[in-house]
């Protein structure tokens, strides 16, 4: 049972503050394994901050990141699952499901992560599952004014993931889940 | 191997203090306790004496009765019982409660209370993870297959009984994990520190971890079951003996039910003396100062001179000894096979702990006379208990009127 964060985009301080409050008040210390952020932090600030809820924590690098040493996707095995990150601005069109497929069968990981639209989506094809958090401060994004702040929660189990996500919606932390599984460690050699 | 006095692993309030090297022989031979079920103590099976043999004669008597004589049975055990297989494990049962006098329901109370355990294990025992899936399961929902080939956006559903790994609500299972991860540490530390001599506790083998799996399961069902005092460091210590006889039972269903039956009685032993571990009950009449009271006031009714050279001429204050003897029942004391013998008669009376203590008391009244004040010399004195106690339990006559009421 290992429980992954991912979040991203918060554009701090250029475009939001900080995270809402309700829900930096749930997201207390020792209860996540591991962090994957999907960049545009963009400041120190921000990477301490992560720091203090989970010490493993795994950044790609987005386009107004301070810290140019982030790199550009990663690639991290967490019990049966192999997982990607990347922010996504280098992917062509932006949100575009094919191009991102591609990515994923390039990075060969079973749910790729990865931000830049600031909108949560999941969705499947035939290379795995697409997480995309949003952005966790609601910061706006170029093609998007009125963003609701966001952040995905995983739960994995075995061959098991449930991904929470945590939106809020008029002031109000709403909490869905979506469940999938796979059926055996059918991942190419690495 | 000379006789052993176990090295400290833990302690409660008092401070630890290093094991004095042995001078006195040992009784007799040591066994470090094997981990194949069926062998262990340190007699050998074959009864040493004409005496022993009819007492085992005489306990197996007992014990194949349609009603067991639990007045003849204490007696019996308060004199120590013989270490052939099988015996201790059901005598234990029977002294505790667990199995009743009359045969005939055995086998039926048996199967209610292993049914009762494993219905602990689940409600208490499972993960949030898993109650999650089982019921997404249990509603029917299919999950989504990964890389099965169609391309979907995945669905969701709103979560309306507010559970989710960040919740902080009182009716949460995850916010109910969390808090428990505290303690969950404490005992596996505590577990695996158990005994660490011996094989069957800390062997690198698969059944040492499978045991020291089943004991922590016992203190996580009890520490959940009693939030008033969770667990506290040494109950680690009183389970080890219960949950090492059951589990060495020659009897293939007492052995593979060792955990369910240890609990039970675990839970009967602590019972008589859960408000030992109450911090609020410390100075109050059922609580670990009284006991301790009560302990000097029995010293002093069996051997005047030997209390008053604790109380009033050394000034050893009792908690020094009396609070390791009491809250852990001289598991600490004395080598893990003399405390399966010291036991037996402890269990066997129904003011348990405190009887045992005369015993020791009794026994070293004449060394301690001669023995300075100091931490060294109380060391020393409780070392040559040891020696005394294996024969002198034997001969020891529990005289009811003695006993403090």
């Amino acid at each position: 049972m290992v429980l992954v964060l991912a979040l991203g985009d918060l554009h701090v301080p250029h475009r939001a503050a900080d995270l809402p409050p309700k829900f930096k008040s749930m997201l207390v210390p020792g209860k996540i394994q591991h962090i994957i952020c999907t960049g545009n932090l963009c400041i120190k600030e921000i990477h301490d901050y992560l720091k203090t809820i989970c010490p493993d924590l795994h950044i790609a690098r987005g386009e107004f990141d301070e810290d140019a040493r982030y790199p550009e996707t990663k690639i991290l095995t967490i019990g049966q699952f192999k997982l990607g990150l990347c922010h996504g601005h280098q992917v062509i069109p932006w949100g575009d499901l094919d191009s991102l497929a591609m990515l994923q069968r390039q990075l060969d990981v079973d749910i790729l992560v990865t931000g830049h639209t600031h909108q949560f989506t999941a969705y499947k094809h035939e290379g795995g599952v697409v997480i995309n958090p949003g952005s966790a401060t609601g910061a706006y994004s170029s093609i998007n004014q009125d963003v609701n702040p966001s952040f995905v929660l995983m739960d994995i189990d075995g061959l098991r993931v449930v991904v929470y996500v945590y939106e809020l919606i008029d002031g109000e932390v709403k909490v869905d889940k979506i469940d999938f599984k796979k059926t055996s460690t059918s991942n190419s050699a690495p | 191997m000379s006789s052993m006095k176990k090295p400290e692993a833990q302690s409660i309030s008092v401070t630890p203090r290093p094991s004095p090297a042995s001078s006195v022989p040992s009784p007799r031979p040591r066994n470090n306790g094997s981990s194949i079920s069926g062998e262990y103590g340190n007699s050998s099976v074959a009864p040493s004496s004409a005496e022993d043999f009819s007492r085992q004669a005489h306990l197996s008597a007992e014990l194949s009765r349609k009603v067991i004589n639990m007045k003849e049975l204490r007696s019996l055990a308060s004199q120590s019982l013989p270490d052939s297989p099988g015996i201790r494990s059901t005598v234990w049962k029977l002294l505790l409660g667990y199995l009743p006098p009359e045969r005939s329901l055995w086998s039926s109370e048996l199967k209610q209370k292993r049914s009762q355990y494993k219905h602990y294990k689940d409600e208490l025992l499972t993960s949030p993870s898993e109650i999650t899936w089982r019921l997404v399961r249990s509603k029917g929902f299919d999950n989504y297959e990964l890389k099965s080939g169609s391309r979907c956006m995945l669905s969701r559903s709103r979560i309306t009984d507010e559970d989710h790994p960040l919740s902080l609500g009182k009716a949460s299972v995850w916010n109910t994990y969390f808090q428990d991860i505290e303690t969950i540490e404490q005992i596996d530390k505590d577990v695996k520190r158990t005994h660490p001599d011996i094989p069957f506790f800390s062997a690198e083998s698969s059944f040492a971890r499978s045991n020291q799996e089943s004991m922590k399961n016992i203190l996580l069902v009890f520490a959940k079951l009693n939030q008033g005092i969770r667990y506290v460091q040494g109950m680690n210590e009183i389970l080890a003996p219960i949950f090492y006889v059951f589990r060495n039972d020659p009897d293939d269903d007492s052995s593979s039910h060792a955990e369910a039956d240890a609990f039970f009685c675990f839970v009967e032993l602590l019972s008589g003396f859960r408000d030992f571990y109450c911090q609020q009950l410390d100075n109050s009449v059922v609580g670990i100062r009284s006991a301790i009271t009560r302990l000097s006031q029995l010293v002093r009714k069996h051997d005047e001179e030997l209390w008053r050279h604790l109380e009033i001429t050394t000034k050893v204050n009792p908690q020094f000894y009396a609070f390791r003897w009491i809250t852990l029942l001289l598991t600490q004391e004395f080598s893990f096979f003399d405390c399966l013998h010291i036991w037996d008669a402890l269990l066997s009376d129904p003011e348990g702990p405190l009887l045992a203590f005369i015993v020791a008391g009794k026994l070293t009244g004449d060394m301690l006379c001669d023995a300075g004040t100091g931490e060294e010399e109380v060391d020393r004195w409780r070392f040559h208990i040891e020696y005394e106690v294996t024969s002198t339990l034997s001969n020891y006559q529990h005289q009811p009127s003695l006993v403090c009421s």
